[in-house]
């Protein structure tokens, strides 16, 4: 199986990840709720509110509900908007935390999105770039001096990116 | 949302300006006063004060309470939580596409499609 790469590479999050699977197939779950359904959300996150309009200028408002590390149930609500669309090769827009009535939460960094399929052999790679404002900002912070007591932080800061 | 994402849109924020940046570097060495503070940033005292509000708010940092002084500090676990969310974050596509590999396998068993015939075969 092949497993994710994920780097940071400026202000830009890069994960990469090849599906044994036609593009069709895998674009199909990407836009459509029936399939998103079954996969979208870490694990003991099902995706329990899914509302998709997917077209140039079109929503995805949706909901992740589970469990938080104190085993409290917490709803997880996210908006998606798709500026751009070229089926099924590519498609690109925001994403951001937001309210059930789909109203983006104020103040939270907005994630610039956008993930292109690409035809392989034997399957499909899923190239994603995910774009932080604050993302530069993180990794000048690592770039600090680093003292005892919060080593730790910055050393998983720094794993998390560079993996 | 929560009130742990409230923090976090300020810590973000906060961490945006590089002399407030500056300023936490100072204190991973310990803490300081707005007077320390104030010399190596060719800052007015004022100026200073201004920055250590909005780290104070975002949790980044706390004060002392002595009077005139009231030295800053650093609050490790304020960045502790920006790192959280930043693990949340590839937790998310990383469970995400395990859950998507094994979809994707359960919709390649439905019938193949009949396009590719198997090739005739050969007698010896």
């Amino acid at each position: 199986m092949s497993k994710m790469t994920i780097t940071a590479n400026g202000a830009e999050l890069y994960l990469e990840r090849t599906f044994a699977a036609p593009r069709d197939k895998v674009w199909a779950a990407f836009t459509d709720c029936e399939h998103l359904k079954h996969w979208w959300g870490p694990h003991g996150w099902d995706l329990t509110h899914c509302t998709m309009d997917f077209r140039e200028g079109g929503r995805w408002h949706y909901c992740m509900s589970g469990k938080d590390e104190n085993g409290e149930t917490l709803d997880s609500w996210g908006l998606q908007t798709f500026d751009s669309i070229s089926a099924p090769e590519r498609f690109s827009g925001t994403d951001v935390f937001a309210d059930k009535d789909g109203n983006a939460a104020p103040g939270m960094p907005v994630a610039q999105l956008a993930m292109e399929f690409v035809e392989v052999e034997g399957g499909t790679k899923i190239i994603g770039r995910t774009t932080y404002s604050t993302a530069e900002e993180l990794k000048a912070i690592m770039e600090m001096g680093v003292e005892q007591g919060i080593t730790e932080t910055w050393d998983r800061l720094e794993a998390l990116l560079a993996k | 949302m929560t009130a742990a994402t409230d923090t976090l849109s300020l810590t973000f924020a906060a961490l945006a300006d590089p002399t407030r940046r500056a300023i936490l570097e100072r204190l991973t060495r310990g803490a300081a006063t707005v007077n320390e503070l104030a010399a190596p940033f060719a800052m007015s005292q004022p100026a200073i004060s201004k920055h250590l509000k909005v780290l104070e708010k975002a949790g980044l940092i706390t004060r002392g309470r002595q009077a005139q002084a009231r030295p800053a500090e650093l609050n490790a676990q304020q960045l502790e939580l920006v790192t959280r969310w930043l693990e949340k974050t590839r937790t998310h596509w990383e469970e995400s596409f395990d859950k998507l590999d094994s979809y994707l396998a359960t919709l390649q068993d439905t019938p193949p499609d009949p396009q590719t015939p198997t090739p005739p075969r050969r007698k010896k």
